[in-house]
């Protein structure tokens, strides 16, 4: 392992994620790793933090019974963390928030981040704004299009989107030239990856500012209902929404599930589904579940989702999977529609498209015998207005 | 030991996997020890668009792992060759198999440009004991301190042993590979040439110095160090249009003037 790090850098017992970083990145990981592991024992960043989760974010974001949803669907109670009502519209703020303080605490001036649905994008771009710092955002030529209101909300805070054409043009692509540009101004920009995925220490850094999710919902669960769910729900790409949920609960006796993108087929470049479709390699800095060919080359994949459809899993996640400690799903196109569908109709709330791939699996949870759900609404579903139209003929 | 005068690198399977051997043995020909052969990956991160435009040309006409190897088994007439790719395509081969490709090739050592030393150790370890060493790369970030340890972690197999398993890569600048944005703008060879003041502290070891390099003088600033320029990008490109390898590599490897 790459000497100098205090933190641990792998994960289960086929000791995924790892630092496999090029050389010119090894040093600013490990500066990264000191001054976070300075950061969170520091008591006036945690307070500093805090007050801005309270009163920029909106945390404690509500946990909201969905009583009509859970009659539909034969559950005897089910609970969405609202994620979708912090501002920006989605988990991801938490830990760009997080990491912005952090970049502003190392002095550096400049920010590169990554994004896919954009939702990574715009809480980059909105920390940056309220911070004082440059933002330089790297999005996929094929999801700018597809999350077109999220690429103009990052115009107004003020953020420069650089598009990507490259390969498919979605967020494995993004990361690679957000991995370029940082190597190239490494010196003065901090990179905030918005998944738990990436060289060490991206992924316990950005898993560590997003566990304030789970930490409240099991706080409101009890406060609520008196009891524990049955089972924590949650989708997954890269991993830090079913990470940020989930981890809070690893200790309790209760089923954890994350869902993966299923995509539109389940051959090799029609789906996100790591776990199944996976298999052990290295990409991006870490290792762990990786769609790839058989020559080791990165595999196509296919979502509906814009924010589903990164070809690995997050280390964590995929060796929490592999621990039986994470039960991980996939759900089709289709029937992430469907969830968004009943969402909106029961509720009156409107989930991102990644959200639905929770929401999805929601009628097989209820056939498996599950009464009580906690599901986490990872983001709202505005910038996917557009895709709803077309594929739900409104 | 004389100072071996450049070390190209070309990617395999551009323009295409039948010129591989051609272009091998002109570079022998040219009296070159060593130069760097690309594997092509699907996403390198470390390269700049001139290398990543090549590796996916490469791949899309069917240069994959196994048939580069494939094109090198029984290759005599060439330098000995550094296998420069990323690590997940040799991860999927294994060790074990890699090993009995690479017998029958002139590759002698492995430039894996996101494998830190220590993160794969046995895998690593398993290539050195077979003759496949990892060379070593010390960026503009890499301290001193780090430098030892990266030196000391793939150590130098002594002056028996060929340059392409002495070296050590020395990259000149921050970034990926690739010549400077800036019109004309070479990389400010200044810093790369105090770095290598410091490196010669650490020992005697053969040094190369790539990225951003292409013109005859900062080849020749590279030499004055008394250190191998690499030059990567501005080869690749001239030979994707067309012009051949002694071509672009003659001039650039006369000696001062």
């Amino acid at each position: 392992m790459t000497e100098g790090f205090g933190l641990p850098s792998r994960f289960g017992a086929q000791g995924l994620g790892g630092c496999y970083a090029p050389e010119t990145l090894v040093q600013p990981l490990l500066d990264l790793e000191a001054a976070f592991r300075a950061a969170i024992s520091d008591a006036a960043f945690q307070s500093e933090l805090k007050a801005e989760l309270r009163h920029f974010v909106g945390r404690p974001t509500p946990l909201t019974s969905a009583p009509r949803l859970a009659a539909k669907l034969g559950l005897k109670a089910l609970f969405l963390k609202r994620e979708d009502l912090t501002h920006t519209g989605a988990h991801k703020i938490n830990n760009a928030l997080a990491q912005a303080l952090l970049a502003r605490r190392m002095g550096k001036s400049e920010i590169i981040a990554e994004t896919g649905a954009g939702q990574h994008g715009v809480a980059t771009a909105a920390a940056c704004a309220r911070l004082g710092l440059d933002c330089t955002v790297y999005m996929g030529v094929v999801d700018m299009a597809r999350q077109a209101p999220n690429v103009a909300r990052m115009r107004l805070f003020g953020a420069k989107v650089v598009p990507v054409e490259a390969g498919q043009g979605t967020l494995k692509e993004a990361v690679n030239e957000a991995l370029r540009a940082w190597a190239g101004r490494c010196d003065k920009a901090h990179y905030i990856l918005g998944s738990a995925l990436g060289p060490h220490p991206f992924p316990t850094l950005v898993r560590s500012f997003q566990t304030v999710i789970g930490e409240e919902a099991r706080a409101q669960m009890l406060e609520q209902s008196g009891v524990l769910p049955e089972v924590v729900l949650a989708c997954a790409g890269g991993g830090s929404n079913g990470l940020g949920l989930l981890v809070p609960f690893l200790g309790d006796d209760l089923r954890r599930v994350v869902v993966e993108a299923g995509g539109h087929g389940s051959a090799l470049g029609e789906h996100a589904a790591r776990l199944d479709g996976g298999r052990m390699g290295v990409l991006h800095g870490c290792k762990t579940l990786l769609l790839q060919d058989e020559h080791g080359h990165t595999a196509e994949t296919a979502s509906i989702s814009a924010g589903l459809d990164y070809p690995a899993l997050g280390p964590e996640l995929a060796a929490l999977a592999l621990d039986g400690k994470v039960e991980v799903r996939r759900a089709s196109d289709d029937e992430a529609l469907s969830g968004a569908r009943a969402l909106c109709e029961a509720e009156g709330i409107l989930p991102a498209l990644e959200s639905s791939h929770a929401l999805a699996l929601l009628p097989a949870l209820a056939a498996e015998g599950a009464a009580t759900v906690l599901l986490g609404l990872s983001g709202r579903g505005d910038k996917d207005l557009s895709t709803y139209q077309s594929r739900l003929g409104i | 030991m004389s100072l071996n005068p450049l070390l190209p690198f070309i990617m395999a399977g551009d323009p295409s996997l039948d010129a591989l051997p051609g272009l091998l043995s002109e570079a022998k020909a040219l009296g070159l020890d060593a130069i760097e052969l690309g594997l092509p990956h699907s996403d390198p991160i470390a390269d700049g668009p001139v290398l990543q435009a090549a590796a996916h040309r490469a791949i899309a006409r069917g240069a994959t792992p196994l048939r580069v190897l494939e094109a090198l088994s029984g290759l005599q007439d060439s330098p000995d060759i550094i296998l420069f790719t990323y690590l997940n395509p040799l991860l999927q081969i294994g060790a074990e198999k890699l090993k009995a490709l690479l017998a029958p090739t002139p590759v002698k050592a492995l430039l894996v440009v996101d494998l830190p030393f220590g993160e794969e150790a046995s895998f690593e370890a398993e290539l050195r004991a077979a003759g496949y060493p990892m060379v070593p790369l010390l960026a503009p970030t890499t301290t001193l301190d780090r430098a030892r340890q990266i030196l000391s972690e793939r150590p130098d197999p002594g002056p028996a042993a060929p340059f392409a398993q002495r070296f050590a890569y020395v990259v000149a600048r921050l970034g990926v590979t690739g010549v400077g944005q800036g019109a004309g703008q070479g990389t400010d060879l200044g810093p790369v040439a105090a770095r290598i003041q410091g490196l010669r502290t650490l020992g005697d070891r053969p040094l190369a110095v790539g990225f951003g390099l292409s013109d005859a003088r900062s080849l020749n600033a590279i030499r004055a160090q008394g250190a191998t320029p690499v030059i990567g990008s501005a080869l690749v490109q001239e030979l994707a249009e067309g012009r051949a390898l002694h071509e672009v590599l003659a001039p650039r490897l006369l000696a001062d003037v």
